[in-house]
């Protein structure tokens, strides 16, 4: 337990009930060698990305968020 | 008065002792021996900062004798030391110094191999400390939660005055009692006037909890003594004080040598003289205050200020040589007791870089007085950080003595450490392990970097060792206490299944039977009879909205276009690299909306996929997960349609239910959707119905099926069954890397479909050669599940499933197969037995049965 994670509906959670969904990437690409890209090749950025987390022990809901990478804590926005 | 058991015999103690101040009282001066050299080590510290005082208690090992109050009756132990500690015949190590050179492990023993194997029995029994209680089965402690403003660490001056200071919600935890290990009246008045002052503030106390480490976020796990809380704060604020610096000279070690505010504390609190003739090496502005305490319990006190050079003694110390500024001198006596600087109690506060962590008091101005505290404690208190300032001067190494008590390191390891070049203090730490012991580096962390530092190494490489938890030593309960309580899910036929003999395993978080006891009688029912399974587990999912259709042909390969109303189809889910992460059902209800089941592990992954997709498309759908309130039983056999017209008024045929599909028929009076599907190979029907009702439907088929000689079966069974039919289990016969042409369920995706999860991964893989896929197997005997295939010493797959099978009359399993020069080789060998490829279909290759 540490990190919390806003969830809309439950608010301030531990991040342990959450079930983590890597960084927000597009939904599809327009051909099989960009959706290699997308599928295999993270950005793996030292700051701050957008992140999906789903709340598994929880209301099951998926929220983006904001985290920087390096300080491990969510920004704002 | 009271008293407690020490090794057998009896030991009287006094209102508000501590183990260790009662021992001593008692005569006792050697409280442990040390980890490698086995000297004596007594009373040290005796405010809980060294390892030097860790007893057994009540068959507890590792408890700290200055720190832990006494009980009536309680049992206590010293733990090192062979045969006792008192008489310890390894003391002899302490003359072998050169047969255990620092890095120890790393050079003797190596060679040969053999001499490890003896030579670990031998070290393993005469080092370590204390014996875990084995039969001792530990209970979880409870956890709560606790979500704060501020939490402040330690209830002393400045702990208490940030914690009234602070606003919002506060809590204040200390690892003792507030005020209990203040030894002179003015530290203590002031501590009850802030205790006040934060109690009307409306501070939470809490005492006897210890803070183990913090962590991100910030987060403080608490370990009390029946409890452990979890604390999330916004802030933290360690106030945990500070300790005298350890000296390093030649005996520092020895019995009889003290931390200055330790002495004072047994002096004043428990009425213990640490000794007759005491020399005080008064180095701080503190000291004084320690000096009086001493001097009014009748002491005869020298007090002198410098460097000590060198303590010398027997069993304990009897002389000291100090270098002051008017030149050597030597003292006889019977105390050493040293206040040469301060050492921050900071490992808590060097665990965090995160800014919501602060330090007040003496843990970031060392010495500091009274006001100094209070007013660093206001000023954290009220989101004021205070600027850290280094004690100085820090006291020197001597050219001998130890400076890792817990770990035996001397500074003659360091040296040698340092000379076979290992010249950082990180590196330092790990090849001589100082700082690694009981006491976690407290006394001894700065002196490894200061060491680094006068040799000279490279500015980034003389820092201070990274502190990480436990910060004080947590018990085995506390670490299985709170989160950790294991999972076990049961269906509502689990007593059913017990009552009828089952052999219960788990299978993931769920308790499912195993069998009943007679696996090839309920595979016989299920071919030529009838027979029934709980398949609660499934994962049970309903989806509608507008978009329904929309979500699952996005999410699913197959073309739920043309899955009619009333008809049901195999479900394959592909992840986003097109790889085969699970398999169910779709089936197609008559309003518009979507039933949809899952394998029973694959749940919360198929729950959570939807929702993901649903969010990110931004489309309207309700999904909801009927897991957990529906049951489901699978009716399978020949004469299943024959067993629910004994127990339903509905049209079973093939018209009303078809083949796959299904239909919301009653039976035995409970409603229910049944889905005809073919998982098993026979005539089949999942009944799926409100779970409060599954006990009543799974008697009245059993009673019904009587006429057949109906039975249950289980997951044994189903494992035989289904492979007699080539049906694989997503995970057990499935690689991670699997897409649906590699397991020949290429008939399961709609290729024409313009855009699904994973479409663009398999279109790009199928121009890539097919170089493994999962096969069917024959073997001339009976083979283990694993076993791998080769062809001569060439390892090319392995068996995922296999069985006898009684139906097929042959030794049947599935397994994956990789190619040689592009081609699948068909004769195998399989462990010592012979394998040979077929179609995976072994059993009604036709499928006729289940149509019925």
């Amino acid at each position: 337990m540490s990190l919390l994670v806003v969830c809309p509906t439950c608010g301030e959670r531990p991040f342990s009930e959450f079930s983590f969904g890597g960084e927000l990437r597009e939904v599809s690409s327009p051909d099989p060698a960009a959706d290699f890209a997308r599928v295999y090749l993270r950005d793996n950025v030292a700051g701050v990305q957008d992140e999906r987390w789903f709340h598994l022990l929880g209301c099951r809901r998926w929220v983006t968020r904001s985290r920087d990478t390096v300080a491990n804590r969510f920004v704002e926005g | 008065m009271g008293s407690l058991r020490f090794e057998g015999r009896r030991v009287e103690t006094r209102d508000g002792d501590t183990i260790g101040s009662a021992l001593f009282r008692h005569g006792v001066r050697t409280f442990s021996r040390s980890l490698k050299s086995h000297r004596r080590r007594g009373l040290y510290c005796a405010t809980g900062d060294c390892a030097n005082c860790l007893v057994t208690v009540d068959g507890v090992p590792g408890e700290r004798a200055c720190t832990t109050g006494v009980r009536e009756g309680m049992r206590v132990q010293r733990e090192t030391g062979w045969p006792s500690t008192e008489h310890d015949a390894l003391a002899i190590n302490d003359t072998l110094h050169w047969a255990m050179p620092v890095g120890f492990y790393y050079k003797v023993f190596v060679r040969p191999r053999w001499l490890w194997e003896v030579a670990e029995k031998v070290i393993r029994r005469t080092t370590g400390t204390g014996t875990l209680p084995v039969t001792a089965a530990a209970a979880p402690k409870p956890t709560r939660y606790a979500r704060v403003d501020v939490l402040v660490i330690g209830g002393g001056v400045a702990g208490l005055a940030a914690a009234a200071a602070a606003e919002g919600r506060v809590l204040l935890v200390d690892e003792g009692q507030i005020g209990a290990a203040a030894s002179d009246p003015a530290t203590r008045a002031a501590i009850e006037r802030f205790a006040t002052q934060a109690r009307a503030a409306g501070v939470e106390l809490l005492e006897r909890h210890a803070a183990i480490g913090i962590y991100e976020g910030p987060s403080v796990p608490l370990v009390g003594p029946d409890e452990l809380v979890e604390v999330e704060a916004a802030r933290v604020i360690v106030a945990t004080g500070a300790v005298e610096a350890h000296g390093v000279f030649p005996g520092n070690d020895l019995p009889g040598v003290w931390l200055a505010r330790g002495a004072a504390r047994l002096a004043a609190l428990h009425g213990v003289s640490p000794g007759d003739r005491a020399v005080v090496v008064a180095n701080t502005d503190d000291a004084a205050a320690s000096v009086q305490t001493l001097r009014d319990a009748g002491i005869e006190v020298t007090e002198v200020r410098g460097r000590v050079l060198e303590a010398r003694g027997s069993k304990q110390v009897a002389s000291v040589t100090v270098l002051t500024p008017e030149g050597r001198r030597a003292f006889a006596c019977d105390a050493l007791v040293l206040s040469l600087g301060w050492a921050p109690r900071d490992t808590l506060l060097r665990m965090s870089p995160d800014p919501e962590v602060s330090g007040a008091g003496d843990v970031v101005l060392p010495g500091c007085t009274l006001a100094e505290a209070a007013q660093s404690g206001r000023a954290a208190g009220g989101g004021r950080p205070v600027e850290p300032r280094l004690a100085e001067p820090w006291p020197i190494l001597e050219e001998a003595g130890y400076v890792c008590v817990c770990e035996d390191v001397d500074v003659h390891d360091l040296e040698a450490a340092w000379d076979e070049g290992w010249t950082s203090s990180e590196i330092l730490k790990r090849y001589t392990t100082a700082t690694m012991g009981p006491c976690q580096g407290a006394l001894c962390s700065r002196h490894l970097s200061s060491f680094a530092e006068s040799k000279g190494a490279a500015a980034g490489a003389q820092g201070r060792t990274t502190a990480r938890p436990p910060a004080r030593a947590p018990r085995l309960e506390d670490l299985i206490g709170g989160v950790h309580e294991v999972i076990e899910r049961r269906t509502a036929l689990h007593e059913r299944h017990v009552e009828a003999g089952a052999r219960m395993d788990r299978s993931g978080v769920w308790m499912r039977p195993g069998h009943y006891g007679d696996t090839n009688g309920e595979i016989r029912a299920v071919r030529e009879r009838v027979s029934i399974m709980d398949v609660s587990t499934l994962g049970k999912f309903w989806v509608a909205g507008r978009d329904a259709r929309a979500l699952l042909d996005w999410a699913f390969p197959l073309d739920v276009g043309a899955v009619a109303p009333g008809r049901a189809r195999y479900l394959l889910a592909l992840d986003e690299a097109g790889y085969v992460v699970d398999d169910g059902l779709l089936a197609a209800l008559a309003d518009g909306t979507y039933y949809l089941t899952s394998t029973s592990g694959g749940a919360d992954r198929m729950e959570a996929s939807l929702r993901n997709w649903a969010d990110r498309l931004n489309l309207h759908v309700h999904l909801v997960n009927q897991t957990a309130h529906l049951g489901a039983i699978n009716v399978a056999g020949p004469y299943a349609r024959e067993l629910l017209a004994a127990l339903s008024q509905d049209d079973l045929s093939r018209a009303a239910i078809p083949y796959p599909g299904h239909a919301e028929i009653t039976v035995a009076g409970v409603a229910c959707r049944a889905i005809a599907v073919g998982f098993v190979g026979e005539l089949s029907y999942e009944l799926h119905h409100p779970r409060s009702r599954s006990v009543e439907l799974w008697n009245a088929l059993l009673d019904a099926g009587r006429a057949w000689d109906i039975r249950p079966h289980g997951l044994d069974a189903l494992d035989v069954l289904r492979l007699e039919k080539g049906h694989l289990f997503v995970a057990q016969d499935t690689m991670p890397d699997d897409h649906p042409t590699k397991l020949g369920l290429d008939w399961a995706v709609a290729r024409d479909k313009t855009s699904f999860v994973g479409k663009q991964a398999l279109v790009r893989m199928a121009a890539l050669p097919l170089d493994r896929k999962l096969v069917g197997l024959r073997f001339d005997g009976v083979p283990q599940r694993g076993a791998p295939l080769s062809v001569g010493e060439r390892i090319v797959g392995r068996v995922t499933s296999c069985a006898v099978s009684d139906a097929v009359g042959a030794s049947i399993g599935l397994g994956w197969l990789r190619t040689i020069d592009g081609a699948f080789p068909q004769a195998l060998v399989a462990g010592d037995l012979r394998a040979t490829v077929t179609p995976m279909h072994f059993y009604d290759a036709t499928g006729e049965r289940p149509r019925g």
